[in-house]
């Protein structure tokens, strides 16, 4: 696939106390972040929360209050975004109407001066890589939205740019075609090895296609980490709740020795004390923890061991790779959500509404918030 | 011609079927009516009008007239005249226009409701009194010359009234907010992502208006060409106020043989011409347009 010589150098891009205010609004706070050479994060977190400007104050086309923007070991801030040596894909495809797929892709070669011969060769090569080959004479409009969006990834590609943005790529997509071409990002940027910064609200694909997250709020960075980190350890209610759905539970925190903790859960008259592992000295008093929905299994009998939390089935769906369980829980304001994998077509038990329910999970599966 | 809209074409297209399914054939009926009653009748009736209106003693067939407004070198400087004319205002409303738009749709911000207003507000005023306006400006005591005069850059009075350069003014100043709005609803249609896109790609800014912005405008600079050139075309009260006579177009031709030599003969003869040009010029355009213009 000639892709050894298409890869650039993979740089190490720094942002260094960064904010920004548009008028009153804070849109980003003295942020750091460091992504290193040739990893894929993702900037994640609900709209207006700061990740676009990030991405747009990295690109040059906003410039931060205060702070540093360093690729490499050069400090970028003051170049112009076309000196910058990045490669960006827009949400909305952004190709240039009036030019041919081809002359797309030539397009940032071209500004380059790259010869002729040269720019054939490579914008043959990016072709060949998203999988479009000799569609270099047709027309953007002539294209669906995701053989646009592969035109739009060569196009920023084929420059070998040092760090690679993306905007909401597969923003625009359908569902089906959104997961292929996150498989398909995936492979190309493993490919060439090319630092990416990729934007996104949605958490499943923050998960599935990056080797780091970034959970982002009103304008902070709450919490980096890898996929699984910010998925089973969350720091706060925040990313709990935002990275899929998740059942917190309140109550006074008292420290059991050995790295475990108990939480005294009031729910009307009766008090539960629910365990969870957290090797730190936090404080106690009142606290939360959060467990997955995937983590609570449900029984008929009390099981004898973990956390086991009584209620009562108040809904049902079938979701075909699982059964979603809202559970009410007396003297409890929300409902518990509990998914539990359909595993055979007729051998699991499923629960009816009205019936009388035990939830039950590992300590080990819960987390404790720490930092809300 | 529809560039920056093609990626979503099926919404707009839906929306007029159902605006039409709604609106019953008769209503379109009707409005052919009209404009048979109103535009295709007149045309016709001037095209027989060269035969027609025949009021002076000698009565000469159509042939003349055509034969001497397209031979006789006298007339072909007028239609010349008239060509170039317009054509030229044409030219300096993209050269003065441009700017202006792309301000508007890219710079003017919060601002821009005030651009348009003030582009648009002269058009509420009559056409006489802006082209007065600019007598007032350019009269041999007027304040231009004041003013040059007053800061010592002239010696004595310019004649800037009465000339090419006055017309041109005059058709510019009333011309130009059409160009600017024709250009600057094709601009704001145009994803600033698109621009940014370039941008990251390399290229400086005015390297991304070269290859991006302005190439993704033409369609709006063609139809504000062609109705700037029509309406050029076609008028005459300023080149009467402000060109004096010294400048002669065909619209101008007309209007004298009905008021002073009353060859109305003659005059239709001339209309069909200037009729004759504008549709060919139209279409030539169109064709440009098309070929230039951005595939889609």
């Amino acid at each position: 696939m000639g892709a050894s010589s298409s890869v650039g150098a993979s740089l190490e891009l720094r942002l260094e106390g960064i904010s920004k205010r548009f008028g009153q609004v804070v849109a980003l706070d003295r942020s750091d972040l460091t992504v290193e050479p040739g990893l894929l994060l993702s900037l994640l977190g609900p709209s207006g929360c700061g990740k676009t400007t990030t991405l747009r104050i990295i690109a040059g086309f906003e410039s931060p209050d205060t702070g540093r923007v360093v690729i490499g070991d050069r400090d970028v801030g003051q170049l112009p975004p076309n000196k910058r040596g990045l490669g960006m894909v827009f949400q909305n495809y952004s190709l240039f109407p009036h030019m041919t797929v081809g002359e797309n892709i030539a397009f940032g070669l071209k500004m380059a001066r790259v010869g002729p011969r040269e720019v054939r060769s490579r914008v043959g090569e990016m072709l060949d890589l998203v999988h479009l080959p000799g569609f270099e004479e047709r027309y953007p409009h002539q294209l669906s939205g995701g053989q646009q969006q592969r035109v739009a990834l060569a196009r920023s590609l084929v420059t070998r740019p040092a760090v690679l943005l993306l905007d909401e790529p597969l923003g625009a997509l359908d569902k089906n075609l959104r997961e292929n071409m996150q498989f398909e990002l995936r492979r190309i940027q493993r490919t060439l090895g090319t630092t990416t910064i990729l934007v996104t609200h949605d958490q499943e694909e923050a998960l599935t296609l990056s080797d780091r997250v970034v959970v982002m709020n009103q304008g902070k960075i709450l919490q980096v980490g890898s996929p699984n980190d910010v998925y089973e350890f969350p720091h706060t209610r925040f990313v709990s709740e935002f990275l899929g759905a998740s059942n917190l539970f309140e109550g006074g925190l008292a420290h059991a020795g050995d790295g475990t903790f108990e939480l005294a859960v009031t729910h009307g008259e009766d008090t539960t004390v629910l365990r969870v592992l957290h090797d730190d000295n936090v404080g106690t008093g009142e606290a939360m923890i959060a467990v997955r929905p995937e983590k609570i299994s449900l029984s008929e009998e009390a099981p004898d061991r973990g956390n086991v939390v009584r209620g009562e089935v108040a809904g049902h769906v079938f979701r075909g790779s699982y059964h979603a369980y809202e559970i009410e829980v007396a003297g409890r304001d929300d409902p518990v959500f509990v998914y539990s994998q359909a595993r055979s077509r007729s051998g699991e038990q499923v629960f009816q509404p009205g019936q009388a329910v035990h939830m039950s999970w590992d300590e080990s599966d819960s987390v404790l918030l720490t930092d809300n | 011609m529809s560039n920056t809209t093609s990626a979503t074409p099926s919404a707009p297209l839906r929306r007029t079927r159902g605006f039409a399914g709604a609106v019953s054939p008769w209503w379109i009926l009707l409005a052919g009516a009209f404009l048979v009653f109103f535009f295709v009748a007149p045309i016709a009736n001037n095209l027989l009008n060269t035969d027609n209106l025949a009021t002076l003693a000698e009565r000469n067939p159509p042939s003349f007239y055509y034969k001497k407004l397209l031979t006789d070198a006298y007339y072909l400087k007028i239609v010349g005249v008239t060509v170039a004319l317009s054509v030229g205002v044409t030219l300096i409303c993209v050269l003065v226009g441009y700017p202006v738009a792309l301000y508007l749709v890219r710079y003017a911000g919060r601002w821009s409701g005030l651009v348009i207003f003030l582009l648009i507000a002269p058009l509420l005023t009559s056409i006489i009194m802006r082209t007065f306006g600019w007598r007032v400006i350019f009269a041999r005591r007027g304040i231009l010359n004041d003013f040059l005069l007053s800061i010592d850059m002239l010696e004595r009075p310019i004649m800037f009234l009465n000339g090419p350069g006055s017309v041109v003014v005059g058709l510019v100043h009333v011309l130009v907010p059409f160009m600017v709005l024709s250009i600057a609803s094709v601009l704001r249609s145009i994803d600033p992502q698109i621009e940014e896109s370039a941008r990251i790609l390399g290229a400086n800014r005015f390297q991304t208006f070269l290859r991006v912005t302005f190439p993704l405008s033409l369609d709006g600079i063609g139809t504000g060409f062609i109705i700037v050139f029509l309406l050029a075309n076609g008028s005459f009260v300023t080149l009467l106020l402000l060109g004096g006579g010294e400048l002669r177009t065909l619209p101008l031709l007309i209007y004298q043989q009905f008021t002073i030599s009353r060859d109305f003969q003659f005059a239709a003869a001339m209309s069909n011409v200037l009729l004759a040009i504008a549709v060919g010029c139209l279409y030539l355009q169109l064709r440009l347009i098309r070929r230039k213009g951005v595939k889609g």
